[in-house]
C-alpha cells in the first residue's frame, strides 16, 4: 500500500462562466494532516464538494484508497471511510446531540429496524461525547447548542463510523480561541490514531502549528505544495495573496 | 402524415396560450419562491369575467382583455398581502404550496357560487370559422390566440427588460439580499410581481375562453398542466416556460394523433417524469430548489 | 423517561378502547357514519404523515393511491363474488402491497426532487390518475362510474364491519408511526427530513427510508380507499381520485402537528367533524368549498406548526426551567451557553449554495 490515500488529479469544474476549478491536482498521504489554502473564491470548497461526490467534477480524476471516486455519491464515498463537515457546521436541529452522533453510525437497511438508540449506540456515541466534553449536552437539541459546540459536535459525527480521511472545512471559522485550541487538540489526537486529515483553513497560525504539507490554489489551480514553513518565501504564493 | 402536421400545427398554436400562463406562474416563482397553485384557477376566472362581460355587453373576450387583466392583478396584489406575506420564512415554501392551493379551492368555491358548475363557453360570431393553408386547417380562434399570446408575452419581455420596474423584478429574483440592500423594496415588488402573474392569468383566460368550454373545475386540469410546462422548463425561467409549452403541446397533439387522444392527455406527466429523470432541475433550470 | 413512556401507552390503550366500544352504544346511523369517514381521514392522515411528516416530502398525490384502492377492489369483485361480505377486507393487505409496489418507481423518480418541487410532481401524478380513470371506460367505466357488490351486511348493524376494519386500519397506522419513530427508521428520516445531503454524506440510508416512507404511506391509503369504495358502493373518477382528499388530509396532520404520533389523528377529528358540520348545515357544495378554503386558509396562517408541535414545546420549556433552576444540575455552566444558543436558534438555517462557499 504504497498510493496515496487520495488522488486528485487535473480536476476541472465551472459554474456557467465560472472556472470554479482548472486542471487542480492534489494528494493527500497516509496519516498526513494536509493543509488546503488559497485566496478568497480561489475553489476551495468546491474541490471539497467535488471530491465528496457533492458536485460532479467537469473532468479529471479522483481516486480513494485505490479506489477510482471520481462519480461516486457522497454516501458510498462514507463508506469507504471518507467523511467531511461543511463550513457553516451542518446539524440536525431537531435531534439532540447524542441522535446527532448515531444517526452518523452508517447502519446497514437491516439495522435500520434496531432501537433508534440502542445500547451500543449509546456507548458509541459516550465516547465520543466524553472526548469531545459534550456529554452535559448530550440529551439537548443541537439547535440548543453553541455555534462552537456544533462545530465540535460535526466533527465527532463524522467519527462515528471510523473514517480514514477526515476532511474539515474551516474548523476553526466563527470559533472562540478556547475551542480552537481543543479542535487543534482533537486533530493532534486523531491523528496520532491514525486518521489522516484534509483541512480547509484561513487560519495560518492554525495551519502552520498543524498541517504538513500545505497545497495553495489559486484561481482554481494549485499553485504550490510544500512543508509549511516554506509557503510563506515561496514567491507565486505570495503573489496571489497579495494581488499582483 | 396529413393528420400528424395538423397535429403539430395544432399544438404549436395551443403551446403559446400555455406559455402565456406558465410565463406568469414562473415569474411568481422567480420573485417569490412561491409555487403559485391557483394560477389554474385565476385563469378560469379570467375566462368567467371575459365571459361574463361578452354575454352582458358584448365586449369581444380579445378587447376585454384590459379589463380582465387589471382586475386579476388587483386579485393577485391581494392573495400575497392578504395570505402570502405572513407566512414566516422558515418553511415558507412548503406552506405557501398550501396557502395557493387554498386560494384555489376559495376561487372555485366563489367561481361555482356566482357562475354555477355547469359548462361555459363563449360564442362569438367567429368561433367557428378557419382558413386552409396547404390543406391544412387553422382556426381563426386560435391563430388570433396564438398571435395574442406572442404579444402578451412581448410585453412582459419589455417590461422585465427595459424599465426600472422590470431591472428591480430580475435584482430580485437573482439575489434577493443585494436587491434589498440597492434599495428594491422586496415586500412591493412581490405584490406587483405576484399580480403581474394574474394577470397573465387574465390574458390567458380571455383566450382559453374562447377556446375551451370551461367550469369552475377546469383549473385542476389547467394547473397539473402548467405546473408540468414549468417544472419541464426550470422553475422560475420565463423562457423555459415557452419552451416548456411547446415541448408538451407539440408532444401531447403528437401522441393525440398518432395513438390515441386519451394517451396525449398523460403525455405531459411522461415527459415531465422523463425530463426529471434526466435532469432533476428541469431543463432550464439552473438554481438548486428544495434544498431546505 | 419510562413513566412518560407508560402514560403513552395507556393513552393509546384508552383511545382505542373508547373508540372499539362506542358503537356498542347503539349510536344512530349517522352518527356511525361520520365516525367512518372521521377514522378513514385518520388512517390517511397518519399515513401521510409519515411520509409529508417525518420524511418531509409533502405529497400531494396520495387521492391517487387512494383511488387505487377504490378501483382494485371495485374491478376485483367485478369478477369475484362477494358471499360473506368479508372478502374484500380480507384483500386490503394485498391491496396494499399492491399499491405499495406501483408506488416505488413512482416514488425513485419524484423523490428525486425535493418539497415543493415534489409536491408538484405528486399533484400532476393525481391529476393524470384522475384523467386514466376518466378515460380508461373499458376498465373504470369512465364518467360513468363503477359499481361493487352491495355488501350482505344487516341495515341495522352495517356501519359495524367498516367501523371496525378501519379501526384496526388506523391502529395499524399509528402502529407503523410509533415504530419508526423508535427505531432508526425514524432517526434517518429525520436527518433526511432536515438536510438530506448532509444525511447522505454521513452515511444515512437515505435512499431506503425514503422509499420505505413513501410505499408504506400510499399502500395504507390505498387500503383506505378500498375500504371506502366497498363503503359506498359507486364510485366515481371525480370522487375516488378527488384533490380535495388530498387537501383534508394535509389540512389534518398540518393542524394536528406534522411528524408527531397524534398530530393527524387529532386534526382529522377536529377537521373532519367539523367537514361533517359544514356540509351539513351549509348544504350546498358551493359554500362549502369557500367555508373549507377559509378554515385551511386561517389554520395555515395562525397555526402552522400545529397543535401538538405547540403543546410539546411549552412543556420543553418548562421542563428545561426546572433543570436549570434545580441546584444539581449543571446550569451554572449551561446558562451562558444557553444565552449564546439562544441567539443561534432564532437565524434560519439555510445551506448556502456550493458554489458560492468560497466567498463567503
Amino acid at each position: 500500500m504504497t498510493t496515496a490515500l487520495l488522488e486528485v488529479a487535473n480536476v476541472s469544474r465551472r459554474f456557467g462562466s465560472v472556472r470554479a476549478l482548472q486542471d487542480a491536482s492534489l494528494t493527500v498521504e497516509r496519516n498526513s494532516i494536509t493543509a488546503l489554502i488559497g485566496p478568497n473564491g480561489s475553489g476551495k470548497t468546491t474541490m471539497f464538494n467535488v471530491i465528496t461526490g457533492y458536485l460532479p467534477a467537469d473532468s479529471g480524476t479522483i481516486r480513494f484508497d485505490g479506489h477510482d471516486v471520481t462519480r461516486a455519491k457522497p454516501a458510498i464515498l462514507y463508506r469507504r471511510g471518507l467523511s467531511r463537515t461543511f463550513q457553516q457546521a451542518r446539524v440536525f436541529g431537531h435531534l439532540t446531540v447524542q441522535e446527532n452522533l448515531v444517526v452518523a453510525g452508517g447502519f446497514s437497511v437491516a439495522q435500520l429496524f434496531g432501537r433508534r438508540v440502542g445500547r451500543q449506540d449509546r456507548e458509541r456515541a459516550a465516547a465520543l461525547l466524553v472526548e469531545f466534553r459534550l456529554s452535559h449536552v448530550a440529551d439537548l437539541y443541537a439547535s440548543e447548542l453553541s455555534y462552537g459546540q456544533r462545530k465540535l459536535l460535526e466533527f465527532a459525527a463524522v467519527l462515528m463510523s471510523q473514517p480514514k480521511l477526515v476532511m474539515l472545512d474551516e474548523p476553526t471559522a466563527g470559533v472562540n480561541p478556547v475551542m480552537i485550541e481543543t479542535m487543534e487538540q482533537h486533530i493532534r489526537q486523531l491523528h496520532a490514531s491514525g486518521i489522516t486529515f484534509l483541512i480547509v483553513e484561513h487560519d495560518m497560525n492554525f495551519v502552520m502549528r498543524l498541517c504538513d504539507p500545505v497545497v495553495v490554489l489559486d484561481q482554481g489551480h494549485e499553485i504550490f505544495t510544500g512543508a509549511p514553513d516554506a509557503v510563506q518565501s515561496n514567491p507565486a504564493v505570495l503573489d496571489a495573496y497579495l494581488g499582483a | 402524415m396529413h393528420a400528424l402536421i395538423q397535429g403539430i400545427i395544432l399544438g404549436i398554436l395551443t403551446a403559446g396560450v400555455y406559455a402565456l400562463m406558465a410565463s406568469g406562474q414562473t415569474l411568481i416563482f422567480g420573485i417569490m419562491k412561491v409555487v403559485n397553485l391557483a394560477q389554474g384557477a385565476m385563469v378560469i376566472l379570467g375566462a368567467y369575467l371575459a365571459f361574463q362581460l361578452f354575454t352582458s355587453f358584448g365586449i369581444d373576450p380579445f378587447l376585454a382583455i384590459p379589463i380582465t387583466t387589471v382586475a386579476l392583478f388587483v386579485v393577485g396584489v391581494l392573495v400575497q398581502l392578504l395570505f402570502l406575506r405572513p407566512l414566516r420564512s422558515d418553511d415558507r415554501s412548503e406552506l405557501s404550496l398550501l396557502v395557493t392551493f387554498a386560494v384555489a379551492l376559495l376561487l372555485e368555491g366563489i367561481m361555482s357560487v356566482i357562475w354555477s358548475t355547469s359548462d361555459r363557453s363563449i360564442n362569438t360570431h367567429y368561433a367557428n370559422s378557419s382558413w386552409t393553408v396547404f390543406g391544412y386547417q387553422i382556426t381563426l380562434v386560435r391563430l388570433w390566440a396564438f398571435l395574442l399570446s406572442l404579444f402578451a408575452l412581448g410585453l412582459l419581455y419589455l417590461l422585465l427588460n427595459r424599465t426600472r420596474f422590470g431591472r428591480a423584478i430580475r435584482a430580485s429574483v437573482q439575489n434577493p439580499e443585494s436587491a434589498t440592500l440597492l434599495g428594491v423594496q422586496s415586500e412591493r415588488v412581490s405584490a406587483i410581481g405576484f399580480g403581474l402573474g394574474a394577470a397573465t392569468a387574465a390574458a390567458a383566460g380571455s383566450v382559453y375562453g374562447l377556446l375551451y368550454p370551461f367550469n369552475s373545475g377546469s383549473h385542476y386540469d389547467l394547473i397539473s398542466r402548467l405546473l408540468s410546462i414549468v417544472i419541464l422548463g426550470g422553475l422560475g425561467s420565463v423562457g423555459g416556460a415557452v419552451i416548456g409549452a411547446l415541448v408538451i403541446s407539440v408532444s401531447s397533439a403528437i401522441v393525440a394523433s398518432a395513438i390515441s387522444p386519451i394517451w396525449s392527455e398523460m403525455t405531459f406527466f411522461i415527459v415531465l417524469l422523463l425530463v426529471l429523470l434526466v435532469r432533476p432541475r428541469g431543463l432550464f433550470g439552473t438554481a438548486a430548489r428544495g434544498a431546505i | 423517561m419510562r413513566s412518560v413512556r407508560g402514560i403513552g401507552q395507556a393513552r393509546a390503550a384508552v383511545f382505542f378502547a373508547v373508540l372499539a366500544m362506542l358503537p356498542a352504544f347503539n349510536l344512530a346511523h349517522w352518527v356511525l357514519n361520520m365516525l367512518v369517514f372521521t377514522l378513514m381521514y385518520a388512517v390517511m392522515a397518519s399515513a401521510w404523515n409519515l411520509l409529508g411528516g417525518f420524511a418531509g416530502y409533502p405529497s400531494l398525490g396520495h387521492a391517487a393511491f387512494f383511488g387505487v384502492g377504490a378501483y382494485a377492489v371495485t374491478l376485483w369483485f367485478q369478477h369475484h363474488g362477494i358471499h360473506s361480505g368479508y372478502e374484500p377486507f380480507f384483500l386490503l393487505p394485498v391491496i396494499g402491497i399492491g399499491a405499495a409496489i406501483v408506488g416505488l418507481p413512482i416514488a425513485a423518480i419524484a423523490m428525486r426532487t425535493r418539497s415543493d418541487v415534489f409536491a408538484i410532481v405528486t399533484i400532476t401524478l393525481l391529476f393524470v390518475a384522475q384523467t386514466l380513470a376518466f378515460n380508461l371506460r373499458s376498465i373504470t367505466g369512465g364518467a360513468q362510474g363503477a359499481s361493487i357488490a352491495i355488501p350482505p351486511f344487516s341495515a341495522a348493524t352495517f356501519e359495524r364491519p367498516f367501523y371496525d376494519v378501519l379501526l384496526v386500519l388506523l391502529a395499524v397506522a399509528m402502529g407503523l408511526t410509533w415504530a419508526s419513530m423508535r427505531s432508526k427508521v425514524g432517526l434517518s428520516l429525520a436527518a433526511v427530513r432536515a438536510d438530506e445531503d448532509k444525511a447522505a454524506g454521513i452515511g444515512v440510508r437515505v435512499q431506503a427510508v425514503k422509499l420505505l416512507a413513501f410505499c408504506v404511506s400510499v399502500g395504507l391509503t390505498a387500503m383506505v380507499g378500498a375500504v371506502w369504495a366497498y363503503y359506498v358502493g359507486f364510485i366515481y373518477p371525480q370522487f375516488a381520485i378527488d384533490p380535495l382528499i388530498t387537501i383534508a388530509i394535509v389540512l389534518m396532520t398540518f393542524l394536528g402537528g406534522r411528524a408527531t404520533l397524534w398530530g393527524p389523528v387529532i386534526g382529522a377529528f377536529i377537521l373532519e367533524l367539523a367537514q361533517q358540520y359544514f356540509a351539513y348545515s351549509l348544504g350546498g357544495s358551493q359554500y362549502y368549498l369557500i367555508a373549507y378554503a377559509l378554515v385551511f386558509l386561517v389554520v395555515m396562517l395562525l397555526m402552522p406548526r400545529g397543535i401538538v408541535p405547540s403543546i410539546q414545546e411549552r412543556l420543553r420549556h418548562r421542563r428545561r426551567r426546572r433543570v436549570v433552576d434545580a441546584p444539581t444540575s449543571t446550569g451554572g455552566a449551561a446558562q451562558p451557553v444557553r444565552a449564546e444558543a439562544a441567539s443561534m436558534t432564532r437565524r434560519p438555517f439555510t445551506p448556502v449554495p456550493y458554489a458560492e462557499g468560497d466567498r463567503a
